[in-house]
């Protein structure tokens, strides 16, 4: 019985250990039901593993996506594209950004337009070394959560640049948008 | 006398037909040959039949039959797999692949619109340092 209850903590602990890695609110995972289109992708590091072993390794993206793929533990994309605006609301975003309230997360990127395009974008260090990345793009009709678990540098950032649209990051234009912080 | 004559022929008959006479030439070559040929082809047909008669009994060529069907059953199951297998793992790389495109797509806004908020900024940073000069 003292087994059986150990076994049940350790379980709860290792499922409470990976949701603090990332957990999206109940609000915002209800959007889906509001949205014209929703994207969910829910990658941990096995199914990483798993998907990565079919990049191709002749197709030079593939194979710096797979070497970019190799080191993380988790990626998790949720993506809600609406008909109206205002589909959302400010605390289902904030619900989201307070997430990345807990200590070793540090904002790097945070914009606020008047447009309503707002991007918050985090950087989680350990060690001094990068151990993830979340991006929250508020737009009017679209609202984007994107987070990457896993120990990342920014020269791993950096040979994405090209590959699937994702910019180039430098440690000068990191300090600049931490300056550019527009509210 | 006649009796004579006719057991005189059939002497001659004899005579000539018990006659020794030469073998025509590479006879015995001919007949060696043969001979090795028959004793080597004998004891694969006796294998031959020897292994064959094995499925004259109902109870090995049921199990032969079954043994057969398992095996295509067990590969055509196997084949499935791999095939299945295969169609999810390209489902998880289209699925990765999207996640790396919003994520990229994402950090392309953020940083647009980074350098809208610096460029706005810059002019403006001049001409307070010319003012500053002046």
């Amino acid at each position: 019985m003292k087994k059986t209850v150990g076994w049940l903590a350790l379980l709860a602990f290792t499922v409470v250990a990976r949701a603090q890695d990332i957990k999206i609110p109940p609000d915002v995972e209800r959007l889906s039901a509001k949205a014209k289109e929703t994207v969910e992708v829910t990658m941990d590091g096995p199914m990483l593993r798993w998907a990565s072993k079919f990049l191709s390794a002749d197709d030079p993206e593939e194979k710096k996506c797979a070497q970019l793929v190799a080191n993380l533990k988790g990626i998790y994309v949720r993506s809600f594209e609406f008909d109206d605006e205002n589909a959302y609301t400010p605390a289902e975003v904030d619900a989201l950004r307070s997430q990345m309230r807990g200590p070793g997360w540090s904002r790097v990127v945070g914009v606020r337009s008047q447009n309503q395009d707002n991007v918050d974008v985090f950087f989680k260090l350990e060690n001094d070394k990068m151990a993830g990345i979340v991006v929250i793009a508020a737009e009017p009709k679209e609202l984007t959560f994107v987070s990457i678990v896993g120990p990342l540098d920014v020269d791993q950032l950096a040979d994405l640049g090209g590959e699937f649209g994702i910019p180039k990051l430098d440690a000068k234009s990191l300090s600049k948008t931490q300056k550019g912080d527009h509210k | 006398m006649n009796f004579d004559k006719d057991t005189n022929r059939m002497e001659e008959a004899l005579k000539n037909a018990f006659r020794r006479r030469e073998a025509p030439e590479g006879f015995a070559d001919r007949v060696l040959s043969r001979v090795t040929e028959r004793s080597s082809d004998k004891p694969m047909v006796l294998r031959h039949q020897s292994w064959l008669r094995l499925f004259s009994q109902p109870l090995v060529r049921w199990a032969a039959a079954t043994g057969v069907c398992a095996a295509l059953v067990a590969g055509g199951i196997y084949y499935r797999n791999v095939q299945r297998e295969h169609a999810e793992g390209e489902a998880a790389k289209q699925q990765l692949v999207l996640a790396l495109r919003i994520a990229g797509s994402k950090l392309q806004l953020a940083k647009s619109k980074v350098q809208q908020v610096n460029a706005d900024h810059i002019p403006a940073d001049q001409t307070e340092s010319q003012e500053e000069k002046e």
